[in-house]
């Protein structure tokens, strides 16, 4: 059978694209309503004690330093943990890449049209470090970077795919060989599900930055049509994969646990007890 | 060998307690169904707390024990708790066992094991705010694991019989306690020059003075009578200490002990409709009073609930009681239960710069306040502790003890204090302060027996103490 833009169900990129999206939808949105569900019915309703007030400003104080003392503590006693962790895999990794990737926005505006918006204003970032140099440095506007027109300016050098990739799949080595160290010292919290979520991660990572080396100026015969589907498609079924994952995986910590935790907390420590 | 001189309801109380210890042993039908029994019962927050942890260890030079070793960090010791909830409460947990890393314990080792660590944790909370994601592992290892292994028998005799002894009310049974609670109102009577308002009803001020009070800081007790006397306030307090320490159930993990012990002091409280009741102790006793007892009782009481700081700071401010300013070098240390636990941290130091232009915060203070390393219950494990409450009690100090086994863990548990109490002593020694004021007996001990361990000259006081002295 032909799909559409060609190939045939059986080849992975097609099964990834038209088929296996919406399982891994479907089992995300499950997912979802399961631990939420799991929440809500162990939830009891307790008389509280009278909340210390302690007045407004106090509260918004209390929200910021809830959210902020954690990242200071970790510059302070774990600053490697910090770097790895927090600025290459998170801020300078997976959180732009997912979702302001061009490539991605296209993808997502395709299942998801709103996500276009991301495209229309500007905020995508470009695939390559060439593409957003040229972005600078080309004479004449709009030149062949008109695709990759963004607002970051020349902040580019930094917000492009492939320089993040690398940070991203940097971080997370660290983050394994971490895990690797921490077992083999005996440390108990060390789970065997951690080395395949980001096992998995890594598997995206490098095939998103392999698929990506197909450049048009690049020797064709480096990645052949039929090798670049087959690595895109690998990319984007693990992604689905880990969308699946999500609800039963650390991976829910960005969808529900970083949030309810952290709001959790400010109300507990900061506006029932009144901590400042 | 029992002493004679002890009343039988106090024999009775000693019996009772000896009979959950046991260190030996492991059953294992009984302790699967104290796995479900406490699983069960987890409730929409401890749910987040088991099942969101990415096991990143960012908590974990938070916890005063880490420095003991890497393998007491918080979410090293919380993650036995998510063993067993994996394994007793999820499906694929259920299904595939150690690749999921679900288990249950399986033998003795085990519990001896799961014991260690419950007394490697103070329940500071100092990795509740510095985890990303606000997970409380004290929460798990005190509010999980302690009842678990105190209930399969792993639990220090000494505990046992307090425990016993204070639910049963049998503590001023004790010929040396009563003793002691006597010598101190007969003290205050003659600091104040006047009979003592015992029992009074609709005071405005009931000042909670238990048997512990008395015990750890008798200058407290009279420097707070001293307090509410010279405000010129209507104030009581009670003729016999409603408790030892309430509710030391909660120290172990017994939820129903400490459930019956907070309901009695409350019901007898009550009866004299007092409009705020001011709580000495700055350990678990505060945040037991101020936080816990309406969830207790299914109601808030009828009276407010202070900390003498509080207090303090309030009739400061009402002009009620001036001080004469020193220029003393103090510092406040924050208990833990009292500060990062129930929000009091501004109070204390809003009153001691009054006491005194010398103060100065330690470099740790409020929030990220260091733990002294001796909350939890590990403050009581010590051969010197235990030797004094038989001497106390009149009986051998082996009675106090269940055996070799026992008597390992708690010298191992005192070694682990002794490392512990150090990033305190150094945070101490660095404000330069020669006098730490405080409000908790537990972190009065620790912080005196760490000073002069790694020879530090302080004093240690506790607030009520040090704020009477200064009485204008
Ligand atoms: C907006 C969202 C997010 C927030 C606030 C957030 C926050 C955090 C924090 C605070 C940690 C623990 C500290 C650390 O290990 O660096 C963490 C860990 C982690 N995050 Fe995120 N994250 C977000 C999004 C993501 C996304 C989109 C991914 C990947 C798809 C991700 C993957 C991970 C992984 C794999 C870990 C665990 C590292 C370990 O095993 O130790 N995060 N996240
Ligand atoms: C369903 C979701 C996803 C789709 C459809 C998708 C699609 C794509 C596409 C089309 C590309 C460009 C390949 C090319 O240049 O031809 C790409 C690159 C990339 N993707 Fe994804 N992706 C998805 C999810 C993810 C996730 C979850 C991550 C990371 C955790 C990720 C990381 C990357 C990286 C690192 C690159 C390469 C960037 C570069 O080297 O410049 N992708 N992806
Ligand atoms: S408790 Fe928090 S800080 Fe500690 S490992 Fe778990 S997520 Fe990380
Ligand atoms: S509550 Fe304190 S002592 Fe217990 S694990 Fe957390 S940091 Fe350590």
């Amino acid at each position: 059978m032909v799909e559409p833009l060609g190939g045939s169900a059986g080849d992975i990129y097609s099964f990834a694209v038209y088929r296996f999206f919406w399982v891994a939808l479907a089992i995300f949105v499950f997912g979802s309503v399961y631990r939420l569900s799991k929440l809500v019915l162990r939830w009891r309703r307790v008389v509280k004690a009278e909340p210390r007030r302690r007045g407004a400003g106090a509260a918004i104080v209390g929200l910021i330093r809830t959210f902020l003392d954690p990242i200071i503590f970790s510059i302070k006693t774990k600053p490697y943990d910090f770097l790895a962790g927090m600025v290459a895999l998170h801020l300078l990794g997976v959180i732009p890449l997912i979702f302001l990737l061009a490539h991605h926005v296209v993808f997502f505006a395709y299942w998801f049209p709103p996500y276009r918006l991301i495209a229309e204003k500007g905020i995508w970032i470009p695939l390559s470090m060439t593409t957003s140099t040229l972005e600078i440095t080309s004479p004449i506007y709009p030149a062949s970077t008109h695709f990759t027109e963004t607002i970051w300016g020349p902040l580019v050098v930094i917000l492009n795919g492939d320089l993040l990739a690398l940070l991203a799949i940097l971080g997370v080595t660290f983050k394994l060989g971490v895990k690797v160290m921490e077992q083999a010292h005996g440390l108990q919290h060390v789970r065997w599900s951690d080395y395949f979520s980001l096992g998995l991660l890594l598997f995206i990572l490098v095939t998103g930055y392999a698929a990506a080396r197909h450049h048009p100026l690049t020797d064709s015969t480096t990645l052949d049509v039929a090798q670049y589907r087959t690595l895109l498609g690998l990319h984007i079924l693990g992604a689905e994969i880990l969308l699946a994952i999500t609800p039963f995986s650390k991976f829910w910590h960005f969808v529900f646990g970083y949030w309810y935790g952290k709001l959790h907390e400010w109300y507990d420590v900061r506006l029932q007890k009144g901590l400042v | 060998m029992m002493a004679t001189q002890l009343p039988p309801k106090v024999l009775e109380a000693i019996k009772e307690g000896l009979s959950k210890v046991d260190w030996e042993g492991f059953d294992k039908s009984k302790v699967d169904a104290l796995i479900a029994e406490i699983l069960g019962k987890v409730d929409a927050v401890q749910l987040h707390y088991l099942e969101n942890c990415v096991g990143c260890a960012a908590c974990a030079p938070a916890c005063p024990y880490y420095v003991v070793g890497e393998e007491y960090g918080p979410v090293e010791k919380a993650e036995h708790a998510r063993h067993m909830y994996r394994k007793e409460a999820t499906i694929l947990g259920k299904l595939l066992g150690p690749l999921l890393n679900a288990k249950k314990p399986s033998k003795a080792e085990h519990l001896d094991m799961l014991v260690e660590l419950v007394y490697r944790c103070t329940n500071c909370g100092a990795c509740y705010v510095n985890c990303p994601f606000g997970i409380d592992s004290g929460a798990l290892i005190k509010g999980l694991l302690a009842p678990l292994v105190s209930r399969a028998g792993r639990i220090p005799v000494l505990m046992a019989v307090f425990e016993a002894a204070e639910r049963k009310r049998v503590f001023m049974d004790i010929p040396a306690l009563r003793q002691i609670w006597q010598d101190v109102m007969a003290k205050a009577e003659q600091a104040l020059g006047k009979p003592l308002p015992y029992d009074k009803e609709g005071a405005d001020y009931y000042l909670m003075v238990n048997l512990a009070d008395a015990m750890f800081y008798p200058g407290a007790v009279i420097g707070a009578m001293r307090i509410l006397d010279k405000a010129g306030v209507n104030w009581t307090l009670p003729k016999e200490p409603l408790a030892f320490r309430p509710p030391i159930g909660a120290v172990v993990g017994f939820g129903d002990s400490a459930r019956e012990v907070m309901s009695f002091v409350n019901e007898s409280i009550e009866k004299l409709r007092p409009k705020n009741v001011v709580v000495l102790d700055g350990g678990f006793v505060y945040p037991w009073m101020r936080f816990q007892l309406p969830k207790v009782l299914g109601r808030r009481p009828s009276y407010k609930v202070l900390h003498i700081t509080e207090l303090v700071v309030q009739l400061l401010r009402e002009g009620r009681i001036k001080l004469r300013r020193t220029d003393d070098p103090v510092t406040w240390h924050d208990p833990c239960q009292l500060g990062r636990r129930a929000g009091v941290t501004k109070e204390p130091v809003e009153a001691l710069r009054a006491a005194s232009s010398g103060f100065r915060l330690l470099p740790h203070h409020g929030a990220e306040s260091y733990c002294c390393g001796g909350g939890g219950g590990i403050g009581c494990l010590s051969m010197q502790m235990i030797e004094m409450m038989a001497k106390l009690m009149g009986v051998d100090s082996s009675m106090l003890l269940s055996g070799e086994k026992e008597k390992e863990f708690i010298l191992k548990t005192q070694e682990a204090w002794s490392i512990a109490v150090k990033r305190k002593i150094d945070d101490v020694k660095k404000s330069g302060a020669k006098t730490v004021v405080t409000a908790c007996p537990v972190c009065m001990h620790s912080i005196e027996g760490g000073a002069k361990l790694y020879g530090l000259d302080i004093k240690v006081v506790h607030f009520a103490e040090y704020i009477a002295e200064r009485l204008e």
